[in-house]
């Protein structure tokens, strides 16, 4: 699954219908798929208001992929370099913010089993991977 | 997903301050401002306690919570209370992952809700 989609809220939502959709056509488990459409939406909205600036002119793209055993999915935009990555996780409960990285990153890091950041030329590429012969409660490794 | 959201005031002198919202669907970064709008309002007047029942509601992300944060955060300013109830196990577990908002209350159904209103209205009456 491939979409190019511009920088708005409805559009990231347009993103999260289409993996869970992609979801129930791989017959993939309901708990997972809700987890995987969380993180999706906390790293398209991420992209969205941080990375484009809510400009709709602007757009990003997101691709879906299942292999043996896990799904892959990878998000690429045109934004200034941001590594989500490298947040390391609070000591103590976060407060009321609005921050990149600040409670998107702790839900994206529950559901997914690994996170890869890398600069390809102009663009972030964010790549989400969840196992699924795994509990969705394993530890998260990066 | 939409979200429908339904806002029941208080219809007697001793819920005059309390309001109910009732959440449907999904609370996302589509939906968020909607639901912030409609509060907004509704926080302009007396309201002390806000009860959110979140029994329809199925998908909640971070953008929902800053939501649910500042409610909390104009609430406790004003002496106030969130509360939410019915939380689907799959919503509770976005609130054990922020694990963030001392002040909330959460209770598993409404009539635990009740009985700690009831028991918060006894004690404001005593110390009137």
């Amino acid at each position: 699954m491939r979409m190019e989609l511009q920088a708005t809220a409805q559009e990231v939502m347009r993103a999260v219908e289409a993996l869970q959709e992609f979801g129930r056509a791989e017959q993939v488990p309901d708990r997972i798929m809700h987890g995987l459409a969380l993180a999706l939406e906390e790293c398209g909205c991420n992209i969205v208001t941080h990375a484009l600036g809510k400009d709709a002119r602007k757009k990003f793209r997101v691709g879906v992929e299942r292999q043996t055993g896990r799904i892959l999915i990878e998000l690429r935009d045109c934004g200034p370099e941001f590594d989500l990555t490298g947040f390391s996780r609070p000591s103590a409960p976060a407060a009321d913010d609005d921050a990149p990285g600040g409670w998107g990153i702790q839900i994206v890091r529950r559901y997914t089993d690994a996170i890869r950041y890398r600069r390809e030329g102009d663009e972030n590429v964010l790549l989400l991977i969840k196992h699924l012969d795994e509990p969705s409660t394993a530890e998260i490794k990066f | 997903m939409p979200l429908v959201i339904q806002i029941q005031p208080g219809n007697s002198p001793l819920t005059a301050q309390t309001a109910t919202v009732r959440l449907s669907g999904s609370l996302d970064t589509s939906t968020a401002p909607e639901l912030e709008t409609q509060l907004t309002a509704l926080l302009a007047g007396p309201i002390k306690e806000l009860v959110f029942d979140l029994a329809q509601l199925t998908f909640l992300s971070s953008a929902g919570l800053r939501v649910f944060a500042s409610a909390r955060k104009q609430l406790r300013e004003r002496g106030g209370l969130a509360s939410f109830t019915n939380l689907q196990p799959q919503i509770q577990e976005v609130f054990d992952i922020i694990a963030s908002l001392p002040g909330i209350a959460i209770f598993k159904d409404i009539n635990e809700l009740d009985r700690y209103l009831a028991a918060r209205q006894k004690a404001h009456r005593h110390q009137i």
